[in-house]
């Protein structure tokens, strides 16, 4: 994302989401509303992964947080949707840089591990606190949205989070990420304020996962549940952001595609596709991704870019 | 740029595809979805993995029915068709795949999808666009109660449940201990969420102005570990209990059971229907538990005490035939597997009286004025009886007791009583 994507590939993108919904059934505009939805979230992720070195297997407790903090505020205060998403972005920065704070004090696979129990406790809270989180039945917004509101929302905010993220990575702030990732030492030594960055890049990733869950929750029906943000969301946004490599609208595309469709596709296999389908299908194809695509789709089309270059 | 071109070529080809594959699997249907001139199809969400997979038996015995009923020339020489989606429990996935049963499948109903969350999950988008959502495989009180009141904003007239509601069954508790345990010290351990509020809210309302017989309530957590149910268990033996009523869901009842046995406590204890699966209270023997004398109820007949029963005799051929699969959980005393059948009998049922040409409207008219007790899967003699006032198709239950030990069974007793509002 350091150079935005050529002019051509950008429009071209957005031309083939603008005809799509006058193309296909109700059913596969939903489909790919999710895809856009998993765009956002890998998107998120890859700025705290990719960028900035420090790995999360927690996102989906901010995706958590941010569904029900749409699903709350419609339900009790009719609060528009679009608004309740911008709550869910504020919010879960604000909790983001919280849980950034660990990342001061651990690295590799211990922060993955102290993010890992976020994902593991986040999606208790409604049981605990169950009046107002409604538990176990969930919480449903006084709204619910049509396929193509949630598709127009789900891709016009892609598109924005994505020129966001672009913005913030070209510049200063996006420099001191990745100085963070190559080396810690040498940043600190070049002046970059090692806790700032770090926290603010968990901030960042956090509030676009958080934006991610606000739609989620809409997807499904308005209806924010605890079975919902299970910790295979939060692998799937890793498996997501693996899938996607670093830094390529492309990459990031491919990414949210095989989260966002991969277990609606897998319940159409034959044989496997009923009991535990999605699962095989999953951890096969992530093998398979990860032996042929050790950088993700980004590397491979780098790759081709490369052969290209050179032939 | 030939390349370019050459690809979007094949993008356009594909998506015009597409689009003709959707506008003729859209106009081979005639006004009502999923009925044809020689099939109908229905479907609906389960768990076949996830948490709650145990329950998995239940659609294939349904379908194994259907199947039954389609070898035998179906429903007005149509056949039925039941397309069953795995959703882990999660309703994340039970609105996609209910969406798909909808938008592609153009089914004609959902039928018995299971689980509180995931139907609560499709409970409103399936009510606005008047499809049927009906003999769902849950027994919370909403399925009743929204026919006719709003609830989240509506009435939900198009869903309906099966089972005996949670609250209604808790009341038979209440009664029985009233009547035999006068001036009990009742200990209660409830899951923490609205299904076990429901249950514990039901004893209360059973008890009446005895509520305060209730010495102590104390509720786990879904997940929570042996050790924190058996702290629990204790807690209520230490208030001074006499009589444990648990309203848990499976893994906890077996624990909460087994914890019993450990502190050598030995009340009159209560095991609510969801946990009286017999291959559940074998496992809590198998782990030490001593279970004879503890009380539940349940409504389909069971496989292994009334196997010579005509119902169990056909659920048997049935399951042979057409899931041998499930042959020896039958054998086994699975409830699940009479619980599907007699549910997939219910659908087949109201479909055979919502006229020759079935609307979704006809269909639900039918399901609302049922009266029959011909459901040979159900406890001889339990009604499934629904009208304008009564929102609930199945509103008795019979008692069972334990005994036998380790290689024991329930025995019913006391005949069918009514768990009514």
């Amino acid at each position: 994302m350091r150079r935005l994507p050529t002019l051509a590939s950008l429009l071209g993108v957005a031309g083939v989401l603008a005809v799509l919904p006058f193309l296909l059934s109700a059913y596969h505009v939903s489909l790919v509303a999710k895809v856009g939805i998993f765009f956002i979230g890998v998107l998120g992720l890859n700025i705290l992964t990719g960028y900035t070195g420090q790995i999360s297997i927690g996102h989906g407790a901010f995706m958590a947080i941010g569904g029900y903090t749409t699903a709350v505020l419609s339900r009790d205060h009719n609060v528009n949707l679009v608004v309740t998403m911008l709550a869910a972005f504020a919010l879960c920065f604000v909790f983001g840089v919280l849980v950034g704070l660990p990342a001061l004090r651990f690295s590799g696979v211990y922060l993955a591990l102290v993010t890992f129990a976020l994902a593991v406790s986040v999606p208790q809270l409604p049981l605990k606190w169950s009046k107002f989180l409604g538990g176990r039945d969930g919480v449903q917004t006084s709204r619910t949205v049509s396929h193509l509101w949630l598709y127009g929302a789900a891709w016009t905010t892609s598109a924005i989070l994505f020129v966001l993220a672009w913005l913030i990575l070209r510049g200063r702030i996006g420099r001191a990420f990745r100085a963070v990732r190559d080396s810690e030492i040498a940043a600190v030594a070049s002046g970059v304020e090692l806790p700032l960055y770090k926290t603010l890049a968990f901030g960042i990733s956090a509030a676009y996962a958080g934006v991610a869950g606000s739609l989620f929750v809409l997807a499904t029906n308005g209806f924010a549940a605890p079975d919902e943000f299970g910790v295979v969301l939060s692998l799937e946004l890793l498996i997501g952001a693996a899938v996607a490599g670093l830094g390529s609208l492309w990459g990031i595309l491919a990414g949210a595609a095989f989260v966002g469709l991969l277990p609606a596709v897998s319940t159409s296999v034959p044989v496997i596709g009923s009991e535990h389908g999605r699962d095989v299908v999953f951890g096969a194809a992530v093998i398979v991704v990860m032996l042929l695509l050790p950088d993700g789709f980004a590397g491979l089309l780098a790759g081709i870019r490369r052969r290209l270059a050179r032939a | 740029m030939p390349v370019n071109r050459r690809k979007l070529a094949a993008l356009l080809v594909g998506l015009l595809a597409t689009v003709v594959a959707a506008g003729t699997a859209a106009a081979s249907h005639n006004s009502t979805p999923g009925v044809s001139k020689h099939q109908i199809t229905i479907g609906g969400t389960f768990p076949f993995s996830g948490p709650a997979a145990l329950y998995k038996t239940i659609p294939v015995a349904e379908q194994a029915y259907f199947a039954y009923v389609n070898s035998r020339g179906g429903v007005f020489h149509r056949k039925i068709t039941d397309i069953t989606y795995d959703d882990q429990y999660d309703p994340s996935q039970t609105v996609p795949q209910t969406q798909k049963l909808v938008e592609q499948d153009h089914v004609f109903a959902i039928f018995g999808s299971l689980g509180t969350a995931p139907v609560l999950s499709t409970w409103k988008s399936l009510n606005k666009a008047h499809i049927p959502q009906v003999l769902v495989a849950t027994g919370d009180a909403y399925w009743g109660n929204c026919v006719h009141h709003k609830c989240q904003g509506s009435t939900k007239p198009w869903t309906m449940g099966w089972q005996p509601d949670y609250p209604g069954e808790a009341k038979l508790y209440a009664k029985y201990i009233l009547k035999h345990n006068k001036g009990a010290k009742i200990g209660v351990l409830y899951q923490n969420d609205a299904y076990g509020r429901n249950y514990l809210a039901g004893l209360k309302t059973g008890l009446g102005s005895h509520s305060n017989e209730i010495v102590d309530a104390e509720s786990y957590n879904l997940g929570d570990s042996a050790q924190v149910i058996a702290a629990h268990v204790v807690k209520l033996r230490a208030a001074g209990a006499d009589t444990f009523v648990i309203f848990a869901t499976p893994t906890a009842t077996i624990q909460s059971l087994v914890a019993r046995t450990l502190i050598g406590w030995n009340p009159l204890t209560f095991v609510n229907n969801v946990s009286n699966n017999r291959i559940f209270e074998l496992a809590a023997t198998k782990n030490g538990a001593n279970i004879d004398g503890i009380i539940s109820t349940g409504y389909v007949e069971s496989p292994t005490q009334q196997a010579n029963l005509p119902g169990m005799k056909l659920a048997k051929a049935i399951i042979h035939k057409y899931a041998p699969a499930l042959d020896q959980n039958l054998a086994a005393g699975d409830y699940n597997i009479p619980y599907g059948l007699g549910a997939a009998w219910t659908f087949v049922y109201a479909l055979k009286h919502a006229g020759k040409n079935p609307t979704r409207a006809s269909l639900m008219h039918a399901l609302r004025t049922m009266n029959t007790k011909q459901n040979p899967f159900l406890y001889p003699g339990i009604v499934l009886k629904t009208s304008k006032k009564r929102g609930f198709p199945m509103e008795q239950l019979v008692f069972d007791r334990w005994s036998g030990g380790a290689t024991g069974d329930w025995h019913a007793f006391g005949g069918v009583v009514n768990s009514g509002h």
